[in-house]
């Protein structure tokens, strides 16, 4: 087994502005008369502040913040959906991102076309994934609602079929913002089986959440994002319990 | 300071990897160098960012294209009759309306009904919903957009094509109308791809102008909305180009549209070739408008995700 010298995430000097606006012109119309008026100006909200972070190789490490801290944004940002202002961000690997539960999950689609549609989305052969529907619905238990459009499942059904198309293969980075709060009791015990399997293939997992105990049975290390910046990043009990002091 | 070297190191490893195939240094590992590298601080190319990442994305643009197709079919009792029923019921409309006024000065050797709905087809059908369809798409796949890595100009360019699969079923009544008419259909008629992937090339330029325009302005679309709505107006669709006063002729051949109809028509139903300088305007157009829009598409695509 040959080892991977780079960390699979490897995040410098982040910033990202969000341009809020009082004067925002969010019509063609209002952006004319602003121009003509001189008034384009845009009132800058930094929601990531100079974050340096890297995930090691084979690593699960926790991010956690009160609302509006940058988490979700910083996300977005490894999984190249938004492009930091400044700094970089080199990401090595194949990524699956669930980004706020449902991920690449379309509702009017069924679970079957879900899976080759968010397969294809994680870049993968859209024949390959038909082979795969099986397999994926008898691990999220759902083969008996293939054919029903995911619009009928429900947030646990939807979360535990977007879990199970983007931990099917190993990827090598996998992003779960919030994806477990919302599995009942059955569906934490199977993902924390999955998520220690794919640990164990070398998977580095990145997990959002807002519930303490998840982070500290997950994760080695947890990061504590406060507007936009580091609050603290080391050991998850160390720093979960600094944080849960402070609320 | 230690780590962002390793950092940059590693990056200038996997180019020079990249850049020369089997001269990788020794100490790289075989595991990493397969593996994609997404780098947020590599450089954009204005014009071959795009045309890649539609061509990774061929798998994904194929699904697209045909769940789009499927998916209006699927819910609906009339299924691939819905894609006909707004061409059909236009040109019965019109037909109902005009063909007394026009059919007797229009081209006495052809059925107005043809005439008709062949320019409904390429105009309203054709032009003017992919247009609208490329330009809403980034608006309307924005849940996506907002979490998946996908490049956006996917959904502007699957939006041209599933309209052009629409126009391509289209075709058929025209095809069926032009047999019962007596109108026959011409060998010529084998060439009518070459008007189709002009106006997909023109449709997908377009449509990627006005979805970036939409992503920062949401009354864009229904400007545009009202303009296309024109078009059936401003190119002889319905009407004779003999109709026009002579002074006013030149103000619709200065329309590039103009040129794809007159190819098109020449193609599908007449015969014949159109004169050389509406081939030239269409091929002209279609590449003008496509590196146009998308000149303007990579400059306004900086963080599109966040105006979402």
């Amino acid at each position: 087994m040959t080892m991977v010298t780079e960390p699979p995430v490897v995040a410098r000097d982040l910033r990202l502005a969000y341009r809020l606006s009082r004067s925002r012109s969010s019509t063609l119309k209002e952006f004319a008369v602003n121009l003509l008026k001189r008034q384009v100006e845009y009132e800058e909200l930094w929601a990531l502040d100079g974050v340096s972070m890297d995930l090691e190789y084979g690593e699960t490490l926790g991010i956690i913040g009160p609302n509006g801290a940058g988490k979700s944004t910083l996300m977005k940002v490894i999984a190249g959906v938004l492009r930091p202002t400044e700094g970089r961000v080199v990401v090595t690997g194949h990524l699956s991102p669930l980004i706020s539960l449902s991920g690449g999950i379309n509702v009017e689609m069924t679970g079957r076309e879900n899976i080759v549609l968010f397969g294809t989305l994680l870049g993968r052969d859209p024949a390959d994934m038909k082979e795969r529907v099986d397999d994926i619905a008898v691990w999220a238990g759902l083969t008996d609602f293939l054919n029903v459009p995911v619009r009928n499942y429900s947030t646990g059904m939807q979360a535990r079929l977007a879990f199970s198309i983007a931990t099917d293969v190993k990827p090598e980075i996998l992003i779960l913002d919030e994806v477990l709060a919302v599995g009942d009791t059955a569906f934490r015990r199977k993902s924390r089986e999955r998520i220690d399997y794919l640990m164990g293939g070398g998977t580095s997992v990145l997990l959002v959440s807002h519930q303490m105990n998840t982070i500290r049975e997950l994760a080695e290390r947890t990061l504590w994002l406060d507007k936009g910046r580091i609050k603290a990043l080391g050991p998850s009990a160390d720093v979960v319990a600094e944080y849960e002091a402070t609320t | 300071m230690g780590e962002q070297k390793t950092m940059r190191v590693g990056f200038l490893r996997v180019i020079a990897i990249l850049a020369v195939p089997g001269q990788a240094p020794e100490s790289t590992m075989v595991n990493t160098t397969e593996l994609p590298v997404y780098d947020s601080a590599a450089p954009r190319r204005v014009y071959v960012d795009v045309w890649k990442n539609l061509g990774a994305n061929a798998s994904l643009i194929k699904l697209l294209v045909v769940r789009d197709l499927t998916l209006r079919y699927k819910r609906s009792v009339l299924g691939v009759w819905w894609t006909l029923l707004n061409p059909i019921l236009t040109t019965a409309v019109m037909w109902i309306v005009f063909s007394q006024i026009f059919s007797r000065q229009g081209d006495p050797s052809v059925p107005f009904v043809v005439y008709l709905l062949s320019g409904v087809l390429l105009i309203s059908m054709y032009f003017s919903q992919g247009v609208l369809a490329s330009g809403s798409s980034l608006v309307a796949s924005h849940g996506l957009l907002e979490k998946m890595p996908i490049p956006p100009e996917v959904f502007a360019f699957t939006a041209a094509l599933a309209a052009m699969a629409n126009f391509a079923i289209g075709l058929f009544p025209l095809l069926f109308i032009q047999l019962v008419t007596g109108v026959g259909i011409p060998w010529t008629i084998l060439l009518v791809p070459i008007p189709t992937f002009a106006m997909l090339l023109l449709i997908t330029g377009l449509g990627l102008l006005i979805a970036s325009m939409a992503v920062h302005f949401f009354d864009v679309l229904d400007f545009v909305r009202v303009l296309l709505q024109l078009t059936i107006w401003l190119v002889p669709t319905f009407y004779p180009l003999s109709m026009v006063p002579d002074a006013f002729q030149i103000f619709i051949k200065l329309n590039p549209l103009y040129s794809y109809l007159v190819v098109f028509r020449g193609f599908v139903y007449a015969g014949e070739f159109a004169p050389v300088w509406n081939f030239v305007y269409m091929g002209l157009s279609a590449v003008v408008g496509l590196f146009f829009g998308v000149w303007v598409f990579s400059k306004s695509m900086r963080n599109l995700t966040a105006y979402l």
